[in-house]
C-alpha cells in the first residue's frame, strides 16, 4: 500500500521536474522512488495497510512486487539515453510508466474484483498513451489506436463478465466467491461470466485466440515502452490471472482448466510458428513474448503457483532476458528493427555477445540459466495432470532454440552491419547489460533463498 | 596450465580413492525447492572419467600448440576450460536435474567454438545444436516423468523409484535417446560426420574423446540402473541398432577418401561395439566397455591430430593426394604406424583387451550378434591400413612435408604410452570401476530376481 503511495507521488515529482526541464534529475528521483518503494515493500510499514484492508501481499505477492520494481527500474536505466534526447517530454514517460506501474502493484495486492478492475485500468491507460510516443510515427500511432480499442473491448467484456459474477455470487471478493462456489450449485450464468473474464484476461496475456495485437502494438511502440509491456505488464497480468482464477474459480476448476490448457497449447505454436518466419527484432520479440506468455501460464493448471516459486522464477528469467534484448536493440538503435542490423554485435562488444548468449540461451530454456529453472518447475508441476502439454511444450522448447540460436549466430557473426559500426554505449546501459548477465546466470541462488 | 592444476587436483582424488566405498560425496545440499538437489560427488566410474577428463584436455591444447588461429586466442582456450568444467559437472553429478543442466552447459562451449573457429556452415552447426538438443530434451522429459515416483531428483531416490513396465519403457527410451544421438547410434549419426568434418582439429577432439564419453557414461550410470525395468524392451532394439550402425559406419570408412570423414565414421564404429557392449549389461561387458572408452578417447586425439597435420601441411584431406608422405617425413609416418596399429587393437594395446572382452560377451549373449561385430575388426584393420597405405606410400606427390614438431611427437608420445600401459595392465582401469560397477549390476538384478 505504501509503495503505492511513493511511487504515485514519485511519478507526480517526475511531471513537476518535467516541466523545469530537468532530464537528469528525474531519472535519479525515479530511481530513488522505485528503491525506496522496494524497500517499503520489503519492510513494510503497517501505518496504512490496518485503516485501507484491502489490498494483500504475502511473501509472493512481495517478491513479485520487488521483481516488478527492479525491472522498471532497468528498463528506466537502459532507456535513459533516449529519453535524455527528449527534453520536453521525459518527465511525461517517466510519470506514465511510474503511474502504470502503481497500478500493476494493485494488480498483485488485489482481494476483490473491484481493486483488480481498478488496478487493471490505471495500469493499462498510461500504456495506451506510451504505445503512442513516438508521434511522427505512424506505426506508434497505430500501435497506440489498437491498443486502445481491444483494450477498451477487453474491459468491456471484463465489466460484462464481473456483472454476471456478481449476479450469481452476490459478492466482489474473491474468498467470498469461492465460498459461495462450495456451498452453492452454480447456475450458466456463472460460467458465461466466467468466460467473459477468462476472454478479457486472454486478451491482456495475449495469449491466443486474443493475440493478434500483440505483433502490431509492440512493433509500433518505442522500444523501451515495448520491454515495459512484454516484461512488467506480462509478468502481474499472468500473475492476476493466476491468483483470480486459482482463488476465486478454484471449485469449478474442471471447467476451466482443460480449455486453458488447450488455449496455451495452440498458443504455443503460433507464437513459435509466426517467430520462425519474423525478420523485424521487435515484431520476434513479441511473437517470442505470446510463446513465454504461455509457458508462464501453464501455472494456472496446478494448486499453489501463486505461494511457490515456480511462476516467480520463470518470471525473473523470462523479465530479465526481455530487459537484456531491448537494451541491445535500443544500443543498436535502427530505425527499420530488422534483424540482420545486429549482425555482428557481438563480436564487436564482447559485453553485447555475452549478455546476449545468456539472454537468449535462458529464454530458450537451457541450462544452466534462471530461464530454464523457471521453465522446469513449471513443466514438472504440470506434468502430473497434463502430460500432453508438456510434450507439446518441449518440441516448442526445440522450435524456440531454433529460432534463438539462428539469432545468436547473427549476433556472434564475425562479419559487421553498417550499424555495429558505430556502437555507443552508456555507462547506465552498461550496467543495466551486467545485471541481467549476473541475475541471468545466477537464478538458482534465488532458488535456494526463497521462503 | 589450468588444465594441469585440475588434472592435479584429481590426480590428488585419485590417490585419495578408496573404490569399496559407495560414493565419495564433494557437496551435498538438499534443501532447494521441488526435489532438486544439488548433490556431487564421484564413484570409481566417475572418477576414470573425470580422470580422463582432465588428461585429455591438455593433451589436446598441447597438440594444438601450433595451430595459430586458435591456440593464441584467449576467447579458445576460455570456451575449453568452460567445457573441462561441464564435463566434470556430468561425471561428478549425483543429481538427475544437476546432471542434466551440467549435459547441456556442455554444448553452449563447443557450439561457440564450431561457430567461431570452424568453417561449418550455419546449417551444419544448427543440425548439430538441435539434433543433439532434442535429444536431450526427451532425458528431461523422463526426468520430469521419473520424478512423480521419487522423492527427490538426487540419484539415490530415482534409483530407488519403482516404476511399471511399461512406463519404465517409456523413461529409459527418453534417456536413451538423448545419448544415441550423442553417441551415435545407427539412424541418429548424421550429425556427426559434417560436425566433424567441419570443426577446427580440437573441437573434434573435445567431441570425439570428451562428449560422447558422456553419453556411454550416462548409459551406465544414469541410464540403466533408473529404469531397469524397462530393459528387456529396449535390449534387442539398441543392440541391433547399434551392431547396424557399427557396420555401416565401417563400411562407409572403407570406401572412404576424405581422411577426416574417415576416422568420423570409424568413430561411430568403435562406439557402436561400445553401446552394444553396455546394453548386454554383464560385470566384464561394462568392464571391457570402460577400457574400451579410455582407449577410444586416446586413439581419437591420436587419429584427428594425424588428419589435421595431414590437412593443415597438405591443404587437402583427400587421400589419393597425399601419397608417399613417409618418404618425406619418416618421424610421421612412424607415429601415424603407432596409432593405426593401436586403432587397429592388435594385442599389448588397451584396444585389444577392450575390443576382445566386448567381442566375448557379445559372443556369449548371442552368437550372431557377436560374429557380426567381430567383423568390425577386420573392417577396422582393412580401412585403417588402407588409409594409411594411401597416405603413406607410394611415390611422393608432393614435394615438401615438414615433419613432426616436438609438441606433436609429446603428443604421440604421451598417447602411445597410455595406451600400452592399459594394454599390459587393464587392471588399472578394472580394479577402478570394478566396486561401482558391481554396485549398479546389484541395483539391476534386484527387480528382475523379483
Amino acid at each position: 500500500m505504501e509503495a503505492i503511495i511513493i511511487l504515485f507521488l514519485t511519478g507526480i515529482i517526475a511531471l513537476f521536474l518535467g516541466i523545469f526541464k530537468q532530464p537528469k534529475l528525474t531519472t535519479v528521483s525515479s530511481i530513488l522512488g522505485l528503491v525506496a518503494a522496494g524497500i517499503v515493500q520489503y519492510f513494510p510499514l503497517d501505518i496504512l495497510s490496518d485503516k485501507y484492508n484491502i489490498l494483500e501481499f504475502g511473501d509472493a505477492g512481495n517478491a513479485f512486487v520487488i521483481l516488478a520494481l527492479m525491472i522498471t527500474a532497468l528498463i528506466i536505466l537502459s532507456g535513459d539515453k533516449g529519453f535524455q534526447e527528449d527534453k520536453s517530454h521525459v518527465g511525461d514517460y517517466h510519470a506514465l510508466l511510474l503511474f502504470s506501474l502503481s497500478g500493476g502493484i494493485i494488480l498483485i495486492g488485489f482481494k476483490d474484483i473491484f481493486m483488480f478492475f481498478l488496478g487493471l485500468e490505471i495500469l493499462s491507460i498510461p500504456l495506451y498513451v506510451l504505445a503512442g510516443a513516438k508521434r511522427q510515427s505512424k506505426e506508434s500511432s497505430e500501435a497506440a489506436v489498437k491498443y486502445f480499442f481491444m483494450g477498451a473491448f477487453a474491459t468491456c467484456i471484463l465489466l460484462f463478465g464481473v456483472a454476471l459474477i456478481y449476479g450469481s455470487t452476490q459478492s466482489f471478493e474473491l474468498e467470498k466467491i469461492l465460498e459461495f462456489t462450495a456451498e452453492n450449485p452454480v447456475g450458466p450464468i456463472f460460467y458465461v461470466g466466467l468466460l467473459f473474464i477468462l476472454a478479457s484476461f486472454l486478451f491482456k496475456v495475449g495469449a491466443a485466440p486474443f493475440h493478434f495485437w500483440v505483433p502490431d502494438v509492440y512493433q509500433g511502440s518505442p522500444t523501451v515502452f515495448m520491454g515495459y509491456m512484454s516484461s512488467v505488464v506480462k509478468l502481474v497480468g499472468v500473475f492476476a490471472f493466476v491468483k483470480f482464477f486459482r482463488i476465486a474459480f478454484d471449485n469449478v476448476h474442471e471447467f476451466w482448466t482443460i480449455l486453458i490448457a488447450v488455449l496455451i497449447a495452440i498458443s504455443m505454436f503460433i507464437g513459435n510458428l509466426s517467430a520462425l518466419v519474423q525478420t523485424k527484432f521487435k515484431r520476434l520479440l513479441a511473437y517470442s513474448s505470446i510463446t513465454n506468455g504461455s509457458y508462464a501460464l501453464m501455472s494456472i493448471l496446478y494448486q499453489g503457483s501463486v505461494q511457490d516459486s515456480s511462476l516467480w522464477i520463470f518470471m525473473v528469467g523470462y523479465g530479465m532476458s526481455v530487459v537484456a534484448l531491448i537494451t541491445i536493440s535500443t544500443i543498436v538503435n535502427d530505425e527499420r528493427d530488422e534483424i540482420s542490423s545486429l549482425k555482428g554485435i557481438g563480436y564487436k562488444n564482447p559485453l553485447i555477445g555475452l549478455v546476449a548468449i545468456v539472454a537468449l540461451l535462458s529464454t530458450s530454456g537451457i541450462p544452466p540459466f534462471t530461464g530454464f529453472f523457471g521453465k522446469l518447475m513449471i513443466f514438472s508441476a504440470v506434468w502430473v495432470n497434463y502430460p500432453w502439454l508438456i510434450i507439446l511444450a518441449l518440441i516448442n522448447s526445440a522450435i524456440g532454440v531454433y529460432i534463438y540460436l539462428r539469432l545468436i549466430m547473427t549476433i556472434l557473426s564475425k562479419e559487421n552491419s553498417e550499424t555495429t559500426s558505430k556502437l555507443s554505449i552508456t555507462i547506465l546501459q552498461q550496467g543495466v547489460l551486467i545485471s541481467c548477465l549476473v541475475i541471468l546466470t545466477f537464478g538458482w541462488v534465488f532458488l535456494a533463498g526463497w521462503k | 596450465m589450468g588444465s594441469l592444476v585440475s588434472a592435479g587436483v584429481a590426480i590428488f582424488h585419485l590417490l585419495n580413492f578408496d573404490s569399496t566405498a559407495p560414493l565419495t560425496t564433494l557437496y551435498e545440499n538438499h534443501t532447494l525447492p521441488f526435489g532438486m538437489t544439488f548433490h556431487i560427488g564421484y564413484d570409481g566410474l566417475g572418477l576414470l572419467m573425470i580422470m580422463l577428463t582432465n588428461l585429455i584436455i591438455p593433451i589436446i591444447l598441447l597438440s594444438n600448440y601450433n595451430n595459430s588461429k586458435t591456440s593464441e586466442s584467449s576467447l579458445f582456450h576460455a570456451l575449453v576450460f568452460l567445457m573441462q568444467f561441464g564435463l566434470l559437472g556430468v561425471f561428478s553429478a549425483e543429481d538427475g536435474i544437476l546432471f542434466y543442466i551440467f549435459w547441456e552447459f556442455t554444448l553452449i562451449p563447443i557450439f561457440l567454438i564450431l561457430y567461431w573457429f570452424g568453417n561449418g556452415t550455419n546449417k551444419i552447426l544448427l543440425k548439430f545444436f538441435i539434433y543433439t538438443l532434442i535429444g536431450s530434451l526427451g532425458m528431461l522429459l523422463s526426468f520430469i516423468a521419473l520424478r512423480t515416483h521419487a522423492t527427490s531428483f538426487d540419484y539415490v531416490d530415482l534409483v530407488a523409484a519403482k516404476l511399471p513396465a511399461k512406463k519404465a519403457c517409456w523413461i529409459m527410451s527418453g534417456i536413451m535417446l538423448a545419448f544415441a544421438i550423442k553417441i551415435p547410434v545407427f539412424p541418429f549419426h548424421t550429425w556427426q560426420p559434417d560436425t566433424y568434418t567441419s570443426a577446427p582439429m580440437s573441437a573434434t577432439m573435445l567431441l570425439s574423446a570428451l562428449m560422447l564419453k558422456m553419453a556411454l557414461f550416462g548409459m551406465i550410470k544414469w541410464m540403466l540402473p533408473l529404469a531397469p525395468e524397462g530393459i528387456a524392451d529396449l535390449k534387442w532394439l539398441v543392440l541391433i541398432l547399434s551392431v547396424v550402425g557399427l557396420l555401416y559406419a565401417a563400411v562407409m570408412c572403407i570406401r572412404m577418401n576424405d581422411i577426416k570423414r574417415l576416422f568420423a565414421y570409424a568413430s561411430i564404429s568403435h562406439l557402436g561395439l561400445i553401446a552394444a557392449g553396455i546394453m548386454i549389461f554383464t560385470k566384464d561387458a561394462l568392464v571391457g566397455a570402460s577400457v574400451q572408452i579410455v582407449n577410444h578417447s586416446i586413439i581419437a586425439v591420436g587419429l584427428f591430430l594425424i588428419a589435421e597435420i595431414l590437412e593443415s601441411r597438405l591443404n587437402t584431406r583427400n587421400m589419393s593426394e597425399m601419397q608417399g608422405t613417409a618418404t618425406l617425413a619418416p618421424k610421421f609416418g612412424f607415429w601415424f604406424a603407432v596409432i593405426a596399429f593401436a586403432s587397429v587393437s592388435i594385442p599389448f594395446t588397451a584396444g585389444f583387451i577392450g575390443e576382445f572382452t566386448l567381442l566375448k560377451e557379445l559372443t556369449d549373449f548371442n552368437p550372431w550378434i557377436g560374429i557380426l561385430s567381430s567383423t568390425t575388426l577386420v573392417f577396422g584393420a582393412v580401412y585403417t591400413l588402407r588409409a594409411y597405405q594411401l597416405s603413406m606410400f607410394g611415390a611422393p606427390k608432393n614435394e615438401i612435408f615438414e615433419d613432426l614438431r616436438w609438441n606433436e611427437i609429446a603428443v604421440f608420445f604421451i598417447l602411445s604410452i597410455a595406451v600400452v600401459v592399459f594394454g599390459l595392465f587393464p587392471h588399472l582401469i578394472s580394479d577402478l570401476v570394478g566396486p561401482s560397477l558391481d554396485r549398479i549390476l546389484a541395483i539391476f538384478n534386484a527387480p528382475t530376481s523379483l
